[in-house]
């Protein structure tokens, strides 16, 4: 497997997030972190819980304020930043939407197409088209007319997938977004991933608890905790120091299958045990 | 026997009937977005806020739904700017609002003693009332709303689904509220002649309600919303004119009993307890996912 873009030419930035500082509530929750997502990356992002990997995923989409420091998104400063339609998020807690919320899947994968230049614009021919593929990609084809209500929790996370996609992001902002999905399903999501870098060179910002996922997947690391330690992945990468440093020295990381390959011959994830030697 | 048709020789009632249409559509169309908005009250604090335009305008003898209007819209600006700086929870604003509203009213009535029976008409509605002028009024209001709505239609789903992403699809979400909750104030006013300003909300809410028993998607539900409202309206007139009720309560009853009937349609044939749906990507165990390249020269593994 290889984790490199593959093409220098296709180096453009599209995140760069510079010493940015993020207070909420008085409270330090980002310090002065630095990472760069340049097009077709996958960046993961792991952490302990309240380290700010979610913040870090808001402050990029310019959802909250910085105290201090710079995010540009393909260049443009976030406070200035209006091109959302080259950005897909599916959010922490998507699938916790009203249940009794009457929508059918397809209604809810083709409210993605919305974008500033199209308000009050009705859907045209391209855009059912690419409504009709985000369906299909997400294996969501026979459940398209039905109550998201009547859906599991795997096949919800997979319509704001969808939703994500539809407008064929140039960015996608992945906050959590296998939780809740089995592994066959994660297994399919990360083929996905992997289709949309190789063919339309999209670039990756996922926030994932799985860190098997995230060292197969991504090809740059990031672990948040306050602070943010950055590493490309190479084959054969030991990210335990850079954990440890981050979850704390109370943890022991035990890799259950071959980090070369990628292949899990009896389970493909990585144990975090807490309280261990 | 009723005579329906006869019924339509009357002017008033012709006039009457037109208003109700088009308070039913309006009704109905911003109800099922209020309603999943969990802000069912927006409309009685909104509908009270007139009942104190109302007798502003009687006081000075200015066309009352004009200062309706005046006291219902500055009402909705506050709400919003209440709300959105954060000083209040949006239903204390609402609840603010809803006082004031009632407090001009009353004191107001107290002070001009002489209107207290066109006062009533404006609290329960009636039939009798509905001027030409009203009834351009309320068509000219219903029309702008509609077209609102028509227009930006996915906005709102969007906007009411989720705001957050409303807000990152460019969606002026700010802008979009204070010009909904126009929207609900147009409405209240246009409605305040057939049902009433103390029985406006539950026009706004009842079809919504019963129209969200029986369909699974939001177009669905605003269909419903649409025929449950008109016909909630329509036989509430024809009821209101063949007894002799109060417009506004027969109306609202009527709508009642079609959300108890709603209600039990969906208990009895279980509209609202289908069964999962099948997912079909993993249902033999692992496999193999292809995808189509985009330059299409056929599927790819990945």
């Amino acid at each position: 497997m290889s984790y490199s873009v593959g093409n220098e030419a296709l180096k453009e930035k599209v995140v760069e997030v510079i010493d940015v500082t993020v207070r909420i509530n008085n409270l330090i929750v980002l310090d002065k972190v630095s990472v760069d997502v340049d097009r077709g990356d996958v960046l993961g992002i792991v952490g302990p819980n309240g380290g700010g990997k979610t913040t870090l995923l808001n402050a990029v989409l310019g959802l909250i304020p910085i105290e201090s420091g710079q995010i540009r998104l393909f260049g443009t400063d976030i406070r200035r930043f209006k091109d959302f339609h080259k950005v897909g998020y599916v959010a922490q807690n998507a699938i916790q939407f009203d249940p009794i919320f009457p929508a059918t899947v397809r209604e809810i994968v083709s409210l993605g197409c919305l974008n500033r230049a199209r308000l009050g614009r009705r859907l045209g021919k391209e855009q059912n088209e690419e409504v009709e593929k985000a369906i299909d990609l997400m294996g969501l084809r026979n459940v398209a007319d039905r109550k998201i209500s009547d859906l599991s929790g795997g096949q919800k996370q997979r319509i704001f997938i969808a939703k994500a996609l539809v407008r064929k992001p140039k960015l996608l902002l992945l906050d959590e977004a296998t939780a809740g999905l089995d592994q066959c399903m994660q297994d399919h999501f990360h083929n996905l991933l992997r289709f949309l870098k190789s063919e339309y060179g999209i670039s990756v910002m996922t926030v994932n608890h799985d860190l098997s996922g995230v060292i197969c997947q991504a090809n740059k690391l990031a672990v948040v905790n306050r602070q943010l330690h950055y590493t490309p992945i190479t084959p054969g990468l030991d990210p335990s120091k850079m954990l440890q440093d981050a979850y704390g020295e109370h943890f022991t990381f035990i890799f259950h299958h071959d980090h070369q390959t990628c292949q899990a011959p009896e389970a493909s994830t990585i144990t975090i045990k807490e309280g261990g030697s | 026997m009723l005579d329906i048709g006869g019924l339509f020789a009357y002017e008033f009632f012709q006039r009457a009937f037109l208003a109700g249409i088009c308070s039913a559509l309006l009704c109905a169309a911003l109800g099922v977005f209020i309603v999943l908005k969990r802000a069912s009250l927006i409309g009685e604090g909104i509908a009270h806020l007139s009942f104190g335009g109302i007798a502003i305008g009687l006081v000075l003898a200015v066309y009352p739904l004009y200062t309706a209007l005046i006291l219902a819209l500055v009402g909705t600006l506050l709400i919003s700017l209440l709300n959105r700086s954060k000083i209040v929870y949006s239903e204390t604003a609402i609840g603010l609002m809803f006082s004031a509203g009632l407090a001009i009213g009353a004191v107001l009535a107290s002070v001009g003693g002489g209107f207290s029976v066109d006062l009533f008409a404006y609290l329960f509605g009636s039939l009798l009332t509905v001027s030409p002028q009203d009834l351009q009024i309320i068509v000219l209001l219903t029309l702008i709303a509609l077209i609102f709505i028509g227009v930006f239609y996915k906005e709102l789903v969007l906007m009411t689904f989720d705001e957050r992403s409303a807000h990152l699809s460019g969606v002026p979400v700010v802008a979009f509220e204070v010009a909904f909750n126009v929207l609900v104030a147009l409405a209240v006013v246009a409605s305040i002649k057939i049902v009433g300003a103390l029985l406006v909300s539950a026009l706004l809410i009842t079809p919504a309600a019963s129209a969200m028993q029986l369909s699974g998607s939001f177009k669905g539900t605003m269909l419903s919303a649409f025929v449950l409202g008109l016909f909630s309206v329509m036989a509430g007139m024809l009821v209101s004119f063949y007894f002799d009720l109060a417009t506004g309560g027969a109306i609202v009853l009527i709508g009642l009993l079609v959300f108890g009937v709603c209600v039990a349609v969906r208990k009895l044939f279980k509209l609202g307890k289908r069964e999962l749906a099948p997912d079909t990507i993993c249902a033999h165990g692992m496999q193999e996912t292809r995808f189509e390249a985009k330059d299409g020269s056929g599927e790819k593994d990945v």
